[in-house]
């Protein structure tokens, strides 16, 4: 071939077909590892710079949610158990991270417009970046739980290793989900406040304040139970407070598979309806 | 000469918020571009306010997909949009540009190699180590077109960003565009500034509601603008 290699001109948008999209957005995190990797860090950096304590707060946050949660559930039920505070930073932290890293995704287009124009960046980094960040404050967050293993004693052993897998799949959840409703989102203000409304709303209806055992106490295995692991929430958290008290709840088998079924195919919808919605919604922003 | 960038009948529209919508008025956005930049070459666009001067940059860097027609381009774009446009305030210079040489798909190594440059053609001395809210906005465009240029993307777009500064640093800037073009390196910029466009454009289009409605040399485009503001 005589032709010079220089003279070709990509088309910027070409077309890819549908069932390529989830691999396309996995590929693209990947070639902008470097970049996702600054944009952590200028999101820690930047969140709590100017504040005298720093990065304790990431720790002192759920701490002292935890305390005032304590205090309200004991007024309300009158609840004794003494490994009380334990399961509810874990709510906490687990709840954050899910909630934050659904936000911040489905808010990742608007909030970066600045960024991409740039240059010719994925917009999925964006929208990682922010989830990342999330799941980087919550690791460190877990720290707040140390003190807990010499007061109460708590088993270290290789359950311990479920933790980190728990919350890394809430916070993918959140953030397959968040892909999803980012288009949307540019195009409908409206889902801002749903979200809005959701996070709220979920922080009751999923198991922070409440536990597995006293859901299943309350309402047994009946439909109840099915509707409740729906909530892609419940199990994760449970399952983090199961690895640390080295406890079972019993969760049914069906509730572990359904909680990762919606994990992928928010996932696989998430990157498909990104990858082909995100950018033309962009003109809206 | 090899082009960078194609556009063929390019067309976006923006969308009209459902309040307006009944006053059937023709949407802002552009109209059936089409235009080819050329390696080395200094292409300025002018034109009214709200002409759709910024809606082809930003279809240029690839912000938004057009709704009908084609782009195509070849190699690295960056555009420079607005003073201080990216830059988060709560990190320094330094910091700064190194997130945006990621941006631009380069490595930490990479960035390491260039900072120094960086540093010394923005001449912000101590504030290069400051966060960018301390910053004044000639200080941002300072740090702006010394970070863009710094990378040389093949395709540079500079959108009312040249024009500001003081007289020295104006002076540098310019500079500095056409030695990104030596290293052919394409530009395109879009400015009111007539002196600036004249002094540094190799070719210039106008455009209004949307449309090409004049392309040549600077002169020419430039004195048909004036034509076109006195009415």
């Amino acid at each position: 071939m005589s032709r010079n290699q220089d003279d070709e001109l990509v088309s910027l948008w070409g077309k890819r077909s549908l069932y390529h999209l989830p691999f396309v957005a996995i590929g693209d995190l990947f070639r902008s590892r470097n970049l996702l990797k600054l944009l952590v860090k200028r999101d820690l950096h930047a969140r709590y710079r100017r504040a005298y304590l720093g990065y304790a707060w990431a720790v002192l946050e759920p701490l002292l949610l935890a305390v005032v949660y304590t205090f309200i559930f004991t007024i309300l039920v009158g609840s004794s158990d003494p490994l009380y505070p334990v399961k509810i930073i874990l709510g906490i932290i687990g709840w954050s991270m899910f909630s934050r890293s659904l936000t911040t995704s489905t808010k990742s287009l608007s909030s970066s417009i600045n960024l991409f124009q740039f240059a010719r960046v994925p917009k999925t980094v964006f929208a990682t970046s922010g989830a990342l960040t999330n799941a980087v404050l919550a690791l460190i967050s877990l720290t707040c739980l140390i003190p807990f293993y010499f007061i109460h004693d708590l088993p270290v052993t290789w359950n311990l290793l479920f933790l980190p897998f728990w919350l890394i799949l809430l916070s993918f959840t959140g953030w397959g989900i968040g892909l999803l409703l980012a288009p949307i989102a540019c195009k409908i203000p409206d889902v801002l406040n749903l979200i809005n409304f959701l996070v709220r709303a979920g922080f009751f209806l999923s198991p922070v304040m409440w536990t597995y055992d006293m859901f299943n106490t309350r309402f047994g295995n009946g439909w109840h139970a099915i509707v409740a692991h729906m909530n892609p929430t419940v199990v994760p958290i449970t399952g983090m407070r199961d690895a640390v008290l080295g406890e079972s709840s019993g969760i049914p088998n069906y509730g572990y598979g359904l909680c990762i079924a919606i994990a992928l195919l928010g996932f696989i919808i998430g990157t498909m309806v990104f990858e082909r919605k995100a950018h033309s919604a962009v003109v809206n922003v | 000469m090899n082009p960078v960038m194609r556009l063929n009948d390019v067309t976006l529209e923006y969308p009209v918020p459902r309040q307006y919508r009944k006053e059937k008025i023709l949407p802002s956005g552009v109209r059936n571009i089409s235009l080819e930049v050329k390696q080395g070459e200094v292409l300025g666009i002018i034109g009214r306010n709200g002409s759709g001067k910024s809606t082809l940059l930003k279809l240029m860097a690839g912000v938004f997909p057009p709704k009908t027609g084609t782009i195509a381009a070849r190699g690295s774009v960056s555009l420079l949009a607005g003073v201080g446009v990216g830059f988060h305030k709560e990190l320094t210079g330094r910091e700064n540009a190194y997130l945006y040489g990621a941006l631009m798909g380069r490595t930490t190594k990479e960035i390491d190699v260039l900072i120094h440059e960086i540093q010394s053609f923005a001449e912000l001395e101590h504030h290069f180590d400051r966060p960018i809210r301390t910053y004044s906005s000639g200080m941002k465009s300072r740090l702006g077109i010394s970070v863009a240029t710094a990378f040389k993307p093949d395709l540079l777009l500079i959108d009312e960003v040249l024009g500001v500064g003081d007289v020295s640093f104006r002076k540098k800037s310019e500079e500095r565009v056409k030695d990104l073009i030596k290293q052919s390196g394409s530009v395109v910029i879009v400015s009111h500034s007539m002196g600036l466009l004249q002094a540094i454009c190799t070719r210039m289009i106008l455009i209004d509601d949307g449309r090409i409605i004049e392309t040549g040399l600077p002169t020419n485009v430039l004195s048909k603008y004036s034509k076109q503001m006195k009415v």
